[in-house]
């Protein structure tokens, strides 16, 4: 197996009392799309800074295709390409102008340095309005040019931190679909979101991040499926009997319960079968449900198992 | 190398700019015409002969004949014969602004020796600055004439006092001594024996007799002007932070100190072209509407040194206003109190030797003053190079202070 393109050990960043990013490690491999799945402020863009050289971390190692980001920060900044969540373009410049100076930057120049803006240009579908000022365009057009921007170089190493936020659904699927083809050709990817669906759908692995740290890394059907069979958040009415939560436990299908404010919280094995089973102790015992909610086995249900807390608040 | 990459992409972001060109162009030329056009104005005032209405209720006396001879005799006034109650009616009316009154019996209590007073009235609309001139001519004139009248009536009366000694003793007669006394009056006007002088202190100190007040207000336009591009070179790292490109380029492979390089570049390169373009425009421009062009000195060398230093020492000081600054709107805020205070204790828009001492102290610590005496050196004394060299090295050191103070401040979080 080849060496992870990047290496992260205990990241730490803090901001005088505040631990923005509190022990995250993580390893990236090579070709692999790796999602970092969390909610506003969960640290994905700290980490992503810190990962990119933008941060200098308060503790943490930093490796990227073999060199330490420290000691080798211009080398392995030409390695990384970064889309970063804000639209970082000259408006008032057209898409061309804009890649021609961000792959001057990267050390490209003359022809290499137009063919390959032609190139990026067709690829993020771009070529007619390519000498157009970027301040005319729509938002999915400037998110485009925003990734184009990321990919003049060809990186080893892509970050693409919340890329779709504010685009139409047509643009997003063009977004997908880039991403994806650039994977194919063979570029690594670090993508942050707090979509759960872009992340099963891009992903090779995920990283949840809440409140600085990494709580779950593994593939989205690795993390779904450590959920069981889907979680039931059941509310019944007072007066319940003591033994509820034991009797419910009994349910064959049933994982585990637990009381979660003031609901029970019942994970499954086998959804339906374990949901029948629990209506039929409410239909025994007589008891009014006030409230069912069913949380299907997604990673939005795998974060709010793991946190109490939804994805998008 | 990047740095280049940078700075050239700023200049075209300016390009689009339209408005900001025009500001950076074109006011400096606006505020130079009219400054210029203000000074010119104030010179001709100065020149402006003064007509002093004169009610004289002496006529026909030869000392109010001769009072009014001396007030016309070269020294800024010209009387007109006045009837006194259209005088008084037209002070009310602001017809005129002043009058002077001679009284009645004038001469005669000037011959008699007999304290008589001239009467100068004035309305609101007289200024404070033409009724002390005319006071002070007045007056001058007055003290003359009571000094020789008196002087000569006492050599007569001590001539008559000798006319009783021994006819060998009488060499001064009193005939003798009145024709000596009123040739010495007369030399005493035409060639002063003590004469006052009023020029600029550079004129006296170079003997240069035509001073140009364009040639002043360019030099302090072009300084102030430059110094404004400090607020540019701060503002577009705001908007470079503000727009996410400023986290953008610090993650390619670019050097910190090559990105602000950049940022310092074109902004260098504006404060130039704008000195050039002021002094070009004006050159043209000035003597279109009847003013001189302003000298340009005998050292081409040193006026493009000063340039060059006053372009570094404004964009050092933009980083230091980057470094310093939190927002944009502060940026805007502290460059429009810091900056246009500078030019006006530097001495941008009134000579620093006017200014007063306290002001003209405090002047020095200001970068724009000594960019103004280095160019005041050069265009106004004739000096050259190696009398600039101590301003040069002054500029230079601010640009060190800026730079090294801005760099250690920056944030490029």
């Amino acid at each position: 197996m080849s060496e992870p393109i990047l290496i992260a050990q205990d990241l730490h960043k803090s901001y005088g009392e505040i631990k923005a990013v509190d022990g995250i490690s993580l390893q990236v491999a090579r070709g692999e799309v790796f999602g970092l799945l969390g909610p506003n402020g969960a640290g994905k863009t700290t980490t992503i800074s810190m990962l990119t050289a933008l941060l200098e971390p308060s503790s943490g190692k930093i490796t990227v295709d073999g060199l330490d980001l420290k000691a080798h920060t211009s080398e392995v900044k030409a390695k990384m390409g970064l889309v970063p969540q804000e639209m970082a373009l000259y408006m008032t410049l057209s898409a061309r102008q804009n890649l021609m100076f961000f792959g001057r930057i990267y050390g490209l120049k003359g022809k290499e340095l137009r063919q390959r803006v032609d190139e990026v240009l067709e690829m993020i579908g771009l070529t007619e309005r390519a000498d157009h000022a970027v301040e005319k365009y729509s938002g999915g057009m400037k998110r485009r040019v925003n990734i184009g921007a990321g990919l003049l170089h060809k990186p080893d190493i892509l970050f693409l931190d919340e890329p779709t936020v504010g685009v139409d659904p047509q643009s997003r699927n063009a977004i997908f679909e880039s991403v994806e083809a650039l994977n194919r050709a063979g570029m690594s990817v670090i993508y942050t979101t707090h979509y759960m669906e872009e992340a099963q759908r891009l992903c090779h692995r995920v990283a949840i991040v809440d409140e600085g740290k990494l709580i779950a890394q593994d593939t989205p059907m690795a993390l779904i499926r450590s959920l069981g069979g889907g979680v039931v958040m059941l509310g019944v009415a007072e007066g319940a009997p003591d033994d509820l939560t034991e009797r419910i436990a009994q349910v064959p299908a049933v994982k585990s319960v637990t009381r979660s404010d003031g609901q029970l919280k019942i994970e499954t094995q086998r959804l339906q079968e374990g949901l029948m089973g629990v209506l039929d102790i409410t239909n025994q015992l007589d008891l009014r449900v006030t409230s069912l909610e069913i949380l299907e086995p997604n990673l939005e249900s795998v974060f709010l198992n793991l946190t109490g807390k939804k994805l998008r608040q | 190398m990047n740095a280049l990459d940078v700075a050239f992409k700023d200049l075209l972001l300016l390009l689009k700019d339209r408005g900001q060109i025009l500001l950076l162009f074109l006011m400096p030329i606006v505020f130079i015409l009219a400054f210029s056009a203000a000074f010119s104005a104030s010179e001709a005032l100065e020149e402006q002969i003064i007509v002093v209405p004169v009610v004289n209720l002496d006529p026909g006396g030869e000392m109010s004949a001769l009072l009014l001879q001396n007030l016309n005799d070269d020294r800024g006034l010209q009387t007109e014969d006045y009837d006194q109650t259209q005088a008084e009616t037209d002070l009310q009316d602001e017809t005129i602004k002043l009058a002077l009154i001679i009284p009645a019996g004038f001469s005669a209590d000037v011959q008699a020796g007999t304290q008589t007073t001239l009467r100068l009235m004035y309305g609101s609309a007289a200024s404070s600055s033409e009724v002390q001139a005319v006071r002070l001519v007045v007056e001058g004139v007055a003290s003359d004439l009571s000094l020789e009248t008196q002087l000569v009536s006492g050599l007569s009366q001590m001539g008559a006092m000798m006319s009783d000694a021994p006819p060998e003793a009488q060499i001064l007669t009193t005939e003798r001594i009145k024709d000596q006394a009123e040739s010495q009056f007369e030399r005493a006007k035409t060639a002063p024996l003590v004469a006052l002088s009023a020029k600029w202190p550079d004129q006296i100190l170079m003997g240069q007799e035509d001073f140009s007040p364009s040639t002043f207000s360019v030099a302090g336009f072009a300084v102030m002007f430059a110094f404004l591009t400090a607020q540019a070179t701060a503002t577009s790292i705001f908007d470079e932070k503000k727009e996410g490109t400023f986290r953008r380029l610090l993650a390619a492979p670019l050097g910190k100190w090559e990105l602000l390089g950049g940022k310092m570049l074109p902004n260098f390169a504006v404060a130039i072209l704008q000195m050039v373009i002021i002094f070009a425009a004006s050159m043209v421009l000035l003597p279109l509407i009847g003013m001189d062009a302003p000298s340009l000195g005998n050292s081409p060398l040193g006026l493009i040194l000063i340039a060059i230093l006053v372009a570094l020492c404004s964009t050092s000081l933009g980083i230091l206003l980057a470094a310093l600054c939190r927002t944009e709107s502060q940026v805007g805020g502290v460059s429009s109190v810091v900056l246009w205070v500078a030019g006006l204790v530097g001495g941008a828009f009134i000579p620093a030797f006017v200014l007063g001492d306290f002001l003209n102290t405090i002047g020095k610590v200001v970068p724009h003053y000594w960019a103004l005496q280095a160019y005041n050196d050069l265009t106004i004394r004739g000096l050259g190079v190696a009398d600039i060299l101590p301003e040069l090295g002054i500029l230079a050191g601010f640009a060190v202070v800026f730079s090294v103070i801005g760099l250690l401040r920056f944030k490029f979080d």
